[in-house]
């Protein structure tokens, strides 16, 4: 009879939850799989004007949703100067301009650039363009000539071909000492990008210049130029100097076009420039749902991404520790793990995500053996329980304390996020582990400890994989399968696993 | 493999640690009634309403003020038990033999100086091994000495017998025999053997050490099987009247055997563990559902009840 409500409970919260989750997808378009590998990169153009410059203007190529790129959450500071945006073709070009005042005043440009593999349709034909300015046409009959002997290579082969010419290597298709010569005056004359443009050209390939960045952790002062080639199928980026094939996995994220500096001020002296990187996870469905964002669905307005990106980070925690409790139901209940304390692995699991599994194991039986023998000689001085904690609790900070600081000497950052252990929670373990090897024994205290790393541990596992997070931060309803999943397990009454260990010499004697 | 150990044990009728919680526990047992069996003060007040025999009360240490009281109220008394009230599993008990100068002698020759047995009460106070933590009473009562019915198969320490009671029905015992192993205690988890008892004839059958069977006594090497209780039937009354006394369905009464004073109810427990099961080699589960489609009319008095148990589980009809 329990049991019947129990289920019916239980499919009742799977049914609303998954009602839930379907007028998401169904009605505010949500992706039923959130993590559909999207990328999303924080890109940050910051830069320290001087003081006292006048009529100054800086002119910055800012990145555009083009492509594989989704440009979300632009953010612009101007400090005391005004702020424009132009429109070149296709690029946008930010200019800032006005006096500084004597502080100097900072330029800052903020987005979270998103990037999606693009599906390509088969092969696609597009024409090369003219030849660069600069190229006279000797140029034009001398790398149309160079180019003609690649005639029946396919286009990948051609660009490949191409680029190797211009660092001197010709392969399989020798070279007249009279073109040879004829190059090698062209190459410095017109400049090494504008040789390859014009050998591309020639093969029938079509080629342009871009300007702007690789997308890679880190901080650069300049952008990079590189060259674009069709190969019939995909753009392929080149080094312009060497003639070099950057390798395919990079993404690229262009600021300007052709011969629009990505980068320019009048006025002033060339200003210092940082553009900052860096890949980042929880703000993907703050850019990816501002596309989508239709304010006027209370599940939206309602949705955890509403909250401002600090608070969201918190939540992002709060809502693995159902999951945690989750995972402690089935290791304990089902498996049979022995743990000190009911919640103890959930804390100890999202402490390892600071730590890292292997250094937290180490510091957690580190702090525990340590804390045995000092509550060992504690036992001593014959104190009363609650100073007797008290004076464990301090211990184990000055444990946290030391290892932070042998930590920072080693240059191990897991050991300087020792803080976020549960302190609270390894102080009562320690007392229970004395307590425990006290009239238990010295095996069942190791049985007990041994089983919570191990829960602590696996339901690490669990709450480390990346997709789970994120698909319980975009439908929070999916609290309501994990209920539903407890409930169940609360109405088990069949065996634990360890059950069928503990009973073996039953079997064996029967 | 494990799919064939859960089938058998299915089969014979082992009850599980889910099943006990779910299905007896919380079906059986009513919250309100815990307090009466996690109390060993209140369980001894209700004992003596029901006429059932238990180690007489010296004293109650209520508050740390009282500490320094205690030696006054012992009085002359040179032998007796220091308790926590709300204790579990037998931790946390001294049993005290003698006195010297030195302070008191411990009942393995050991000797606690007078400041280490003051520590001790402040510890049971403090709550440390009360069952929820809380902040406890100790308890000083009668040293019980064992009768010798066990002598040859114990080590040391007090062995005590364990009975299940369900609906006020018994539905198996163990008895458990200290060992070395265990420090003279006991507990089977440090230990102890736990022998199963023909629930007929009140005889003990082989015992489990850890989780392998043995006949003997593993530090007396004599054998456990085929000893006799004396007053069995008294013992599975003792038990039968915990329900009413308690009015809990799923019980574990816990006894001795005092050499003066015959059987004395220890404590009783709302959450008896499983082992049982292993010591008798048979399952509680099959037990159990027997009595739950007993006869109504057998549930009358404990006598009945008591009657028909015997007559139910005896080792001629097993399982």
């Amino acid at each position: 009879m329990k049991r019947r409500a129990a289920v019916l409970v239980a499919v009742l919260l799977v049914v609303l939850a998954a009602v839930l989750i379907a007028y998401r997808v169904v009605r505010l378009g949500y992706p039923l799989v959130p993590t559909a590998s999207i990328k999303v990169w924080q890109l940050s153009i910051e830069t320290i004007l001087g003081k006292n410059e006048k009529n100054l203007s800086l002119r910055m190529g800012l990145p555009v949703s083009r492509g594989p790129i989704t440009v979300a959450e632009e953010r612009i500071a101007s400090g005391s100067l005004t702020f424009n945006l132009l429109r070149e073709g296709v690029d946008h070009i930010g200019i800032w301009a006005g006096n500084t005042p004597s502080t100097g005043t900072l330029v800052n440009y903020r987005a979270s650039i998103l990037v999606k593999p693009v599906r390509t349709f088969g092969i696609r034909r597009m024409d090369p363009g003219a030849y660069p300015v600069s190229f006279q046409e000797a140029d034009q009959a001398l790398v149309s000539r160079l180019a003609a002997r690649w005639q029946r290579l396919p286009a990948d082969e051609r660009i490949k071909a191409a680029g190797d010419a211009l660092s001197g290597a010709w392969g399989q298709f020798p070279l007249s000492e009279q073109d040879r010569i004829s190059w090698e005056e062209l190459v410095p004359r017109v400049g090494r990008t504008n040789a390859l443009m014009g050998l591309l050209n020639a093969a029938g390939v079509a080629a342009r210049v871009q300007n702007g960045l690789i997308l890679m952790e880190g901080v650069t002062r300049t952008p990079i130029r590189w060259l674009l080639a069709w190969d019939g199928t995909r753009w392929l980026h080149m080094q312009p100097d060497s003639g070099a094939i950057y390798d395919r996995s990079l993404v690229f994220l262009p600021l300007t076009n052709d011969d629009i500096p990505p980068l320019a001020a009048t006025g002033a002296i060339a200003p210092e420039v940082r553009y900052n990187l860096s890949p980042q996870v929880v703000s993907q469905w703050i850019a990816y749902f501002d596309r989508l964002r239709t304010p006027d669905r209370i599940l939206n307005r309602w949705s955890l991404f509403s909250l401002p990106p600090e608070f969201q980070a918190t939540f992002r925690i709060l809502l693995l520790v159902p999951i945690g409790a989750l995972m402690v139901c089935i290791l304990r209940n089902i498996i049979g793990f022995p743990t000190f304390g009911i919640f103890m692995p959930v804390l100890m699991a999202l402490a390892f995500r600071s730590t890292g599994l292997g250094y937290g194991l180490v510091i957690f039986g580190g702090v525990i053996l340590v804390g045995y023998i000092m509550r060992l000689l504690l036992d001593k001085l014959h104190l009363l329980l609650v100073p007797r904690l008290s004076v464990v609790l301090t211990l184990v900070i000055g444990m946290f304390a030391f290892l932070a600081v042998v930590g920072y000497k080693l240059d191990i950052r897991e050991l300087m996020s020792v803080g976020l252990l549960p302190f609270v929670i390894l102080t009562m373990m320690i007392e229970r582990f004395f307590v425990i090897v006290e009239e238990s024994g010295v095996r069942e205290g190791i049985r007990n400890a041994v089983g919570s790393a191990a829960v602590a541990a696996i339901t690490h596992l669990i709450l480390h994989i990346e997709t789970l997070q994120l698909t319980f931060f975009v439908y929070p309803e999916l609290l309501l399968v994990l209920a539903a999943l407890q409930i169940l397990i609360g109405r088990y009454t069949g065996y634990r696993l360890s059950e069928v260990l503990r009973f073996r010499a039953l079997h064996r004697n029967q | 493999m494990t799919w064939e150990a859960v089938k058998w044990l299915n089969h014979f009728g082992i009850l599980g640690m889910n099943g006990r919680n779910a299905d007896y526990i919380m079906a059986m047992n009513d919250r309100s009634a815990f307090p009466l069996v996690d109390d060993k003060i209140i369980t001894k007040r209700l004992a003596e309403e029901f006429l059932i025999p238990t180690p007489r009360l010296y004293h109650v240490i209520e508050h740390h003020g009282d500490i320094r009281n205690v030696e006054q109220a012992l009085g002359d008394r040179r032998e007796f038990a220091l308790k926590p009230a709300r204790g579990s599993g037998g931790s946390g008990i001294v049993l005290i033999t003698d006195r010297s100068d030195r302070g008191f002698v411990k009942q393995s020759g050991a000797v606690i100086s007078r400041e280490d047995f003051i520590y001790h009460i402040f510890d049971i106070l403090a709550g440390i091994y009360s069952l929820e933590g809380l902040e406890d009473k100790a308890i000083v009562e009668a040293l019980v000495h064992p009768d010798p019915l066990f002598a040859a198969v114990t080590y040391q320490g007090v062995p005590d017998i364990r009975i299940i009671a369900y609906r006020g029905v018994p539905a198996m015992a163990m008895v458990r025999l200290p060992t070395r192993a265990s420090d003279g205690k006991a507990n089977i988890h440090r230990g102890a053997l736990g022998a199963g008892i023909d629930m007929a004839k009140g005889e003990t059958l082989t015992a489990v050490h850890g989780s392998e069977i043995v006949h003997v006594h593993p530090d007396t090497g004599n054998p456990i099987a085929g000893i006799t209780i004396p007053s069995w039937k008294d013992m599975l009354l003792t038990a039968a009247r915990g329900s009413e006394m308690t009015g809990l369905g799923y019980l574990g009464v816990d006894l001795v055997i005092d050499v003066a004073e015959g059987p004395l109810m220890l404590e009783m427990n709302a959450r008896p563990g499983l082992q049982i099961q292993v010591a008798n080699q048979a399952g509680l589960k099959g037990r159990l559902m027997r009595i739950d489609e007993a006869p109504p009319e057998i549930f009358a008095t404990p006598e009945t009840r008591v009657t028909w148990a015997m007559a139910a589980f005896g080792t001629d009809q097993r399982r």
